[in-house]
């Protein structure tokens, strides 16, 4: 009963993100730079679940942002799925309670899929690639993180997470 | 979903992660028309009700920003339009003394630009009218300012233009007085903020002076993409020689894809647009 509970919860928190991410995309600014909540979804439900479960969000979630952006079909599931995985298995390693490091935790998620999107698409130039991966995405990344910390703060009691400030 | 905060991957997890690669590359690997369809898929489905939410926002923000200006711009169309009844008439007789036939008429369609997150956006956009409004592929994008880009596919009621920051974007560009012919492409980027242009094979006997305004040359005819008269960019300096044979020069883009909300779609290209950019083909 409680897992089920959980579950839903869950479902929710990932499904408000969604809808926000989109409702609030033209308020947030230049958009090189604005938090990416979709993949913040992926990052906060990849706490919680297993591994494989979090690929298939992941690949669920980048094929999605492919059929946004159809400049490279593939890699955007091909970034999330890994960022999906990676942020699930080795949350053990990386997650921690203290509210610093789950900061890092979504910044380094939302750098990583960044570099694996442009990497993989290949259709930036070298100058453009260094621009992107060097200003915009640790932008991104930090605007990403600190709407982390204040869903993980907000909805803590419903996800189950102990974050220390 | 089984909570496992802190275990590692089971074999199964890896069998879903593994399953998930080779779909992805499966689906990087996949032929143009198969990605095509499987995006428009999506768009049309699952991101149907998202992307309606954010065109509505966007929509939204529009209005509260545009008001004022929209209502000027109104006030100022609206003195031309008073003086555009007398000059039809008198282009119609003329045309008619001459035997000409009637010139062609541009049309239009309003799209909101739905800006995404994803670190390609800038390279294309998501446009909120497709088929239904009249938009096909190959159509131009433009801003008040100038060239965004053009449309690559049209769904029913969203479309996908390529942005003149994309790899793959060329146009046909002169300079106002036509001396001056050459194609234009991206440059790259020379900052975190400049992406620019470069005015491709022009003759090295023509100089071309700094803050020369480009335009699109509207060479193809019917069959072209973008009409005579679209401003690109501003030409900076000579960018590359091929002594003795031809120049590139850097153009400074006339529009900055990231800050364009709305654009319109020019849907009847065959025609000189010059006069639509008041000012600049004067």
């Amino acid at each position: 009963m409680i897992i089920v509970q959980e579950r839903y919860r869950m479902a929710a928190v990932v499904l408000l993100l969604t809808v926000l991410h989109f409702l609030l995309r033209p308020f947030l600014g230049d958009v090189r730079g604005s938090p990416d909540l979709l993949l913040l979804a992926l990052l906060v439900f990849a706490i919680r679940a297993r591994p494989g479960q979090a690929a298939i969000g992941g690949f669920v979630v980048g094929l999605l942002v492919d059929a946004l952006t159809p400049v490279a079909f593939g890699a955007g599931a091909l970034a999330h799925t890994v960022v999906g995985y990676l942020a699930a298995w080795g949350k053990a390693l990386f997650f921690a309670e203290n509210v610093i490091v789950s900061a890092g935790f979504f910044f380094v998620g939302t750098w990583v899929r960044d570099a694996l999107v442009l990497v993989v698409g290949r259709h930036m130039d070298q100058s453009a690639l260094f621009w992107q991966l060097a200003i915009w995405s640790p932008v991104k990344a930090l605007t990403t993180a600190i709407a982390g910390v204040i869903v993980l703060l907000l909805f803590r009691r419903w996800l189950h997470i102990r974050v220390v400030t | 979903m089984n909570l496992a905060p802190d275990s590692f991957a089971s074999r199964r997890d890896t069998l879903a992660f593994v399953v998930c690669l080779i779909l992805s590359f499966a689906a990087r690997l996949a032929p143009p028309v198969v990605q095509e369809t499987a995006a428009a898929a999506i768009g049309r489905t699952i991101l149907a009700p998202f992307l309606f939410l954010q065109e509505q926002s966007q929509v939204i923000k529009a209005s509260r920003g545009r008001y004022a200006q929209v209502i000027g711009l109104r006030d100022s169309v609206l003195v031309r339009a008073l003086a555009t009844t007398g000059l039809e008439e008198e282009n119609d007789r003329l045309r008619g003394l001459l035997g000409l036939s009637s010139r062609l008429r541009v049309r239009h369609v309003s799209a909101e630009v739905l800006h995404q997150s994803s670190p390609a956006s800038g390279l294309v956009a998501l446009l909120s009218a497709g088929a239904d409004a009249g938009v096909t592929p190959k159509s131009p994008v433009v801003a008040e300012q100038g060239l965004v880009g053009v449309v690559q596919t049209a769904g029913a009621d969203r479309s996908v233009a390529l942005l003149w920051t994309h790899p793959d974007f060329r146009v046909s560009a002169m300079t106002r007085d036509g001396s001056v012919f050459g194609i234009v492409a991206p440059r790259g980027s020379e900052g975190p903020n400049t992406m620019l242009l470069e005015l491709r094979g022009v003759p090295y006997q023509q100089d071309v002076a700094p803050g020369t305004v480009v335009y699109t040359s509207g060479l193809g005819g019917r069959s072209g993409v973008y009409p005579r008269g679209i401003p690109i960019g501003t030409v900076l300096a000579v960018g590359d020689e091929q002594e003795g044979w031809a120049r590139t020069y850097v153009v400074r883009p006339a529009v900055h894809p990231a800050a364009v909300g709305h654009v319109i779609v020019l849907t009847g290209t065959t025609v000189d647009v010059g006069d639509l950019f008041a000012g600049d083909m004067r």
